[in-house]
């Protein structure tokens, strides 16, 4: 018996709002349940309701991503799928947002990194002033694919900011106290914001006895106008050591790199999220490429999750002992590219996995009877 | 199963139950949940075809036919064997609770009354 034609129209929007929720569920799960989700819906809804409740599209999200895990009697299946999602998505963020470090002004030249010096610190006379060859440099110099095995083997770590500075080595046009708060007076007139000064002693202790107090110290200096960030040591003279200076400039984060980390991470996330459920779905009911698949996962999630930890860990307690006008970049915190041998093995493991899943065999034949009945894990 | 029984929440006892005398479709259990529970138990279509999905997948339940009223599909899920033995031990399970529970109370009552 057919429906009143209004109430068929008010039926028919609320159908196609409920069908466009349903694109949340993968689409081999659309073919063999949508028609009976949706009327399931249909059924649930009172009647002149138009669309769906804020309750009712949360929940289908929700467990239309569950579906897109497949392996539905899984208890762990959104456990791993999340950890791969979040540290795919911190690893694409990173990458963004080396991608928008490409925006930053380039460093002062010589000439000018000599004028802000002179302003800076007037009468001492800085040497060793170079252009910096690149914004991020590896061992001085811009990466190349020469320096790829360096870069692979544990020395990942030289890969840092380029700034550009001088040294004073020797002749101190100001004894180090006064050098200190002269220096930090310049900077406050020209208008750089400067934060507090950290010591560290010259020396360990050789003792006993041992008199702390008796230890030369250097004091480091940091400051941030703008776009670019200064540091300044300053080691005093000590016996057999002569008093040393060094200045330099480097580039803040650009505003830029923020909405591309963001966005980045995002994207990245979710990416990683419909592969691994790809990958899971293709495999459930092949146990040897399942098996597999699960191996693989378990060693790509160990080389990246460890290092990251470990690094991000170290990185907080770095940025809590001194000063930082600008933070490191996200793939330091990352442990990128220091540990980047771990991170491109894990990649190697995530790629021979998702192999192993596209090879034919996973997919569940239309109007079958296994289609019907998912298996367990 | 031992394990599917011992971890059993709420709305999969309810579900189950709800399929116990005969089987049902998706809004179908839906209703008898409600009934069930007295309407504190109100189970959103998304909980429910994954509670469906897990519950076939554990073998409890089972895709018994397909009909269509109205233009809707309805498909209708019947209890297993399986099903029927896990419903049966958490049903134990909740009476025994429920004995020791009442037991207490009834030592209870006499002081606080």
């Amino acid at each position: 018996m057919g429906r009143p034609s209004g109430e068929r129209v008010t039926v028919d929007r609320l159908a196609r709002r409920y069908g466009r929720l349903l694109l949340v569920y993968p689409r081999t799960y659309r073919r063999f349940r949508g028609d009976e989700l949706l009327g399931a819906l249909l059924d649930a809804a009172p009647p002149g309701r138009t669309r769906p409740t804020v309750r009712e599209t949360a929940d289908l999200v929700r467990h239309g991503l569950r579906a897109r895990l497949g392996r539905p009697a899984s208890r762990t299946v959104v456990a791993w799928a999340l950890l791969a999602s979040v540290i795919g998505g911190l690893f694409t963020a990173a990458l963004a947002t080396r991608v928008a470090w490409q925006t930053a002004e380039p460093l002062p030249r010589t000439a000018e990194a000599r004028e802000m010096l002179a302003q800076i610190l007037p009468g001492q006379e800085f040497t060793g002033i170079e252009d910096a060859p690149a914004l991020f440099v590896f061992y001085g110099q811009p990466l190349s694919w020469g320096a790829v095995h360096n870069l692979l083997f544990w020395d990942g770590g030289e890969y840092a900011q380029a700034g550009i500075g001088g040294v004073v080595d020797g002749t101190l046009a100001y004894p180090p106290q006064q050098t200190i708060e002269l220096v930090q007076r310049n900077l406050r007139a020209d208008g750089w914001t400067v934060h507090p000064t950290t010591t560290n002693d010259m020396y360990g202790c050789v003792g006993p006895p041992c008199d702390p107090t008796t230890i030369p110290k250097s004091t480091t200096i940091v400051a941030g106008r703008g776009d670019t960030t200064f540091t300044m040591q300053v080691n005093p003279a000590y016996p057999g050591n002569s008093a040393f200076i060094s200045a330099g400039f480097r580039r803040a984060t650009p505003s830029a790199v923020y909405p591309y980390g963001i966005g980045g991470g995002l994207l990245g996330g979710a990416a990683v999220f419909l592969l691994f459920g790809w990958a899971s779905r293709r495999t459930e009911r092949r146990r040897l490429a399942g098996a597999g698949l699960k191996l693989l996962l378990g060693v790509t999630l160990f080389l990246w999750w460890v290092p990251t930890v470990a690094s991000v860990q170290w990185m907080a307690r770095h940025h809590r002992a001194e000063p930082h006008p600008s933070w490191h970049p996200m793939w330091e915190w990352l442990g990128q590219p220091t540990f980047s041998l771990p991170f491109l093995v894990g990649c190697g493991s995530a790629l021979l996995g998702l192999a192993i899943a596209a090879v034919p065999g996973g997919d569940r034949e239309p109007g079958s009877a296994a289609a019907d009945r998912p298996t367990p894990v | 199963m031992v394990c599917a029984v011992k971890n059993m929440r709420e709305p999969t006892f309810l579900i189950l139950t709800a399929l116990a005398d005969g089987p049902r479709h998706g809004y179908g259990i839906v209703r008898e949940v409600r009934t069930l529970s007295e309407g504190r138990v109100s189970l959103l279509t998304g909980t429910l075809y994954t509670a469906l999905d897990r519950l076939t997948a554990e073998g409890l339940i089972e895709p018994d036919r397909e009909e269509e009223v109205d233009g809707r599909t309805r498909r209708y899920y019947r209890i297993t064997t399986e099903g029927l033995a896990a419903l049966t031990a958490q049903t134990a399970r909740l009476r025994q609770l429920a004995a020791a529970a009442e037991a207490r109370l009834r030592t209870v009552r006499p002081r606080t009354v």
